[in-house]
């Protein structure tokens, strides 16, 4: 069996156990200390930097709006006469699209993880985990370039509509988006259930799916919750795949529930506007309003996530005293039933608008057949169509992969030559090549990557090595935490407002790797602690009993074996960096320069913002857009495939 | 093959048993036959595959990968790795108490509740009562009466022990399997157990592993003594530890190694 620990949960810290093992003397020790430490609050100082930055450049609008017509107003036309600056309709846009997306992907991910958890075969499971990595490797352009080209086209035939650019389009594509997220948080969580508990209900002669739906399942629930909550938040902070399908009106579909309807979202606007606006206007201002209610909706859900980890983690370390019950049996009992109703209902008026009042009568009667039935039928077969329905959320999965990667892939292949690679693009990118974009977005990367490496890893060994687990670690966590789930877009205005204007750095190489940078800090954190974590303490004891110092320990002994663990989560981040288009559109990219980049004050061209451009503003390119789309999604996916047999290989090797 | 069966009616009798993980063989050649309420004590050194022995007899080695068994392992008769066997059907039948206690995280209620519900006892007021007899029959009513409702993970190790034993006997098995099931708990919890086990023997059929020999001593009918997955010697506990036929089993019951 293989050992699964959710990679949430904060194991107990090796080298926490001697913060004060190892002579931490003379000048050299301390001031190695002292470097590591400013890396670490690195990135609570950067929290208050974005939100320094972000609320200063909000201030007038609300001030001038007031925070409730802000807020509460029903019409966003920031360009008219009065200009209108009421954000409830974009609001209401992002928690209708996040909504959707949800109703979308949580069965979907929830059946995935409970296959490749508890039903795949050992060689099916070495073959789908990596596929489900993949499809988290898809850049959030990409995937926008196929929602605009093929889904939106789908559902334009499919519901014989004027135009297939929806609220539904955006739900579809954020929640495959969101999958990846959470699957694997959810496998991570259900394989973590104590085999004791497996054991004991197969013994009194539980069938499989009674044992996963009555024991495994409530036991891994909080898990579960975490890793919709995450999914959640990665769907509410994405821009760019959700920017390019859902028509961006910024209206509340009427009614209410009508999917087909455009809507727009926080994020979109955002990515639309902020790069026309004049500074210092109160358009300007009031994007940074907008940008700020984003933030604070994210960072709600996202310590939302926090709390329900954490009381996973309580429940872990503390699962011998007794748990409170918060609800009497009975109550819990219709709590869950009126849950279901509500679920019902909702699903019956969805239906009804999207495919008519007949359709709506015959699912419900035949959901509540299978009520009766489920009553009364025996426990085989129960099992039998539970499993059937796992089994056909994994495949819906993987086929929604195969569908994106042919489509993605049968259209690039003929695009790709050897001058498409290596020619500047001409007329507006419908001919030539690609050339400064690969290497605009190679020189992101690299800079991104060395900017926060250091920082990155000088944070992990601080937390790991150097703090016991209290107040100050806790801290740093949360300003890790925060930053992670910070909206990308959000970065972006961040690196506009205080790299770009403030620093004045410009829309440069400089602002945008430093951007980038700060967005991938958080990744390469949490993968380096993970790594060191896992360096047993053994070796530690054994350096210092020789009498090594604390540095000597930790750069000869407990380093080497983590540098895999490293590795992998900096291939991760630079896979990342590659993809990600909002946080450079406003400090970096330029659409068309023939030129490469002299200095890090130069504008570049990058692949994501390439391929943005082509697909949403220059008719007639469909093969270069193509082409684009197949060369960045081969380069991210082959880091990624690097990442994933890095870590499979020092998976089989290194076992302490 | 001699079939000694027909004058001892054994409720379980393995003919020939081989198990083996991948390809490294951890039974060889079982031959036993386990009488009706009783309680068969298993013992030999860590590792002589007395687990294994004891996992075969409600097939939970099928959970684990690459596993091969051959021979009979008859229960009642009918041989439990024939394909036409029903495993779910099986395990409540025979049921089994393992070395950790293994509490759901429920309540104690639930706990004992979850095996007749999932065989389909619906009414609350069967339910009650079928929780209050295993929870009597156990030993642990008295302990718990005022908390049913409460987390079973709050309980001692040997009240959850005894509560996955009353678990054990919700479903009304014939035979109970435990596997060391007092080597988590301390002396008044194992004697506790123990005291148990000779109860249950009037209405079950219990095979026990244990490393502990006192344990089998103390409460067990016929013994059998394990050494690296054959079975060296089998029969009345008396006999097993006071005139011994085989040397390495008068060797281990003295102490001399183990």
């Amino acid at each position: 069996m293989e050992e699964h620990t959710p990679d949430f949960e904060i194991k107990r810290s090796w080298g926490a156990l001697f913060p004060h093992a190892g002579k931490i003397s003379g000048l050299k020790e301390i001031l190695i200390r002292g470097l590591w430490f400013l890396t670490a609050i690195f990135a609570v100082i950067t929290v208050f930097f974005i939100l320094y930055f972000l609320v200063r450049d909000a201030y007038p609008i609300f001030a001038s709006v007031g925070l409730g017509d802000f807020l509460g107003g029903e019409v966003w036309r920031p360009t008219g006469s009065p200009p209108l600056y009421g954000t409830f309709p974009l609001i209401v846009g992002t928690l209708l699209v996040t909504l959707g997306a949800m109703l979308f992907a949580t069965p979907l991910g929830i059946g995935s993880a409970l296959y490749i958890s508890e039903l795949a075969p050992y060689r099916v499971k070495t073959v789908v985990k990596p596929a489900i990595e993949l499809l988290a490797g898809i850049p959030s352009v990409v995937l926008g370039f196929f929602g605009l080209i093929v889904l939106t086209n789908w559902i334009r035939i499919g519901f014989d509509v004027p135009s297939g650019e929806s609220w539904l389009a955006g739900s579809i594509l954020l929640g495959v988006m969101a999958l990846p997220t959470i699957i694997s948080v959810s496998e991570d969580a259900i394989s973590a259930v104590p085999r004791e508990f497996k054991e004991g209900s197969l013994a009194i002669g539980a069938t499989h799916w009674q044992t996963i739906s009555q024991v495994i399942a409530p036991s891994a629930i909080s898990g579960i919750t975490a890793a919709l909550i995450l999914g959640m938040g990665r769907a509410i902070g994405e821009t760019m795949a959700v920017m390019m399908v859902t028509g961006n009106a910024a209206i509340i579909p009427d009614p209410i529930i009508n999917v087909l309807s455009p809507v727009r979202t926080l994020t979109g606007t955002l990515g639309i506007e902020m790069g026309e606006v004049a500074l210092g206007s109160s358009h300007y201002h009031a994007l940074f309003g907008v940008a700020v209610v984003l933030l604070v909706i994210a960072l709600i859900v996202n310590v939302c996530a926090m709390l329900v980890m954490e009381r996973l983690r309580e429940e872990n370390i503390a699962s011998a005293k007794t748990r409170r019950r918060r609800l009497s049996p009975e109550m819990a009992d219709r709590v869950k039933r009126s849950l279901g109703i509500g679920a019902v209902a909702f699903l019956a008026v969805i239906l009804f608008v999207v495919a008519g009042p007949l359709t709506t009568v015959v699912v419900l009667a035949a959901l509540g057949a299978l009520y009766v039935v489920n009553e009364r039928i025996s426990a085989k077969i129960s099992q039998n169509v539970a499993f059937g329905m796992i089994v056909l959320s994994i495949i819906t999965v993987l086929i929604i992969l195969g569908i994106i990667l042919y489509d993605i892939i049968s259209n690039g292949l003929p695009a790709l030559s050897w001058e498409f690679l290596t020619q500047s693009p001409r007329n507006l990118g419908r001919e030539g090549g690609i050339f400064p974009a690969i290497v605009g977005t190679l020189y992101l990367v690299a800079g991104a990557i060395l900017f926060a490496l250091p920082i990155g890893i000088g944070a992990a060994i601080y937390l790991t090595e150097y703090t016991r687990e209290g107040k100050l670690t806790k801290i740093i966590r949360s300003g890790v935490d925060l930053l992670n789930g910070t909206p990308s877009i959000v970065f972006g205005l961040f690196g506009f407002a205080f790299l770009v204007l403030f620093l004045n750095f410009g829309v440069s190489l400089l602002s945008g790797l430093i951007t980038l940078g700060l967005m991938v800090l958080p990744t390469i954190i949490r993968t380096t602690e993970e790594a060191l974590r896992s360096v047993p303490d053994a070796l530690r004891e054994g350096s210092f009993a020789l009498g090594a110092t604390k540095w000597q320990t930790i750069r000869r002994v407990v380093l080497p074996p983590a540098v895999p663990g490293i590795l992998t989560g900096t291939i991760l981040s630079i896979g990342r960096a590659a993809g990600e288009t909002a946080p450079i559109l406003f400090t970096a990219v330029v659409f068309s320069r023939r030129f490469l980049p002299d200095s890090l004050s130069d504008p570049v061209m990058a692949l994501p913002y390439h391929l943005f451009i082509l697909s949403t503003n220059v008719p007639g390119a469909e093969q270069n857009q193509y082409g684009t789309a197949l060369v960045l999604l081969l380069l991210v996916i082959g880091v990624y495939l690097v990442a994933i047999v890095i870590r499979n290989h020092y998976q089989k090797t290194v076992k302490w | 093959m001699v079939n000694t069966m027909q004058e001892n009616d054994a409720i379980i009798s393995t003919h020939g048993l081989n198990l083996y993980y991948g390809d490294k063989q951890a039974l060889i050649d079982i031959s036993i036959d386990i009488k009706p309420n009783k309680v068969t004590a298993l013992i030999g050194p860590s590792g002589c595959g007395k687990s294994t022995l004891l996992r075969c007899f409600n097939r939970m080695n099928d959970l684990v990968d690459g596993v091969k068994i051959s021979g009979e392992c008859l229960f009642n008769d009918k041989n439990i790795y024939a394909k036409d066997v029903d495993v779910v059907g099986l395990r409540k039948k025979i049921g089994m108490v393992f070395q950790k206690p293994n509490p759901f995280p429920k309540s104690i209620y639930d706990n004992i509740a979850y095996g007749p519900r999932i065989h389909g006892v619906k009414n609350k007021k069967d339910l009650d009562e079928i929780v209050e007899r295993s929870l009597k029959y156990a030993a642990l009513m008295d302990e718990v009466s005022d908390r049913m409702h409460e987390s079973a993970m709050g309980l001692s190790g040997g009240q959850q022990q005894r509560l996955c034993i009353a678990r054990t006997l919700s479903v009304e098995p014939e035979i109970i399997l435990m596997d060391e099931p007092c080597s988590a708990l301390d002396p008044i919890a194992t004697s506790k157990i123990e005291d148990l086990m000779i109860r249950l023997k009037k209405d079950y059929t219990v095979i026990v592993v244990t490393h502990n020999m006192q344990q089998a001593a103390r409460v067990s009918d016929e013994t059998g003594f394990m050494y690296l997955g054959k079975m060296i010697e089998f029969g009345d506990t008396v006999q097993i530890f006071e005139k011994p036929q085989e040397e390495l089993t008068s060797n281990y019951v003295t102490g001399r190694f183990g």
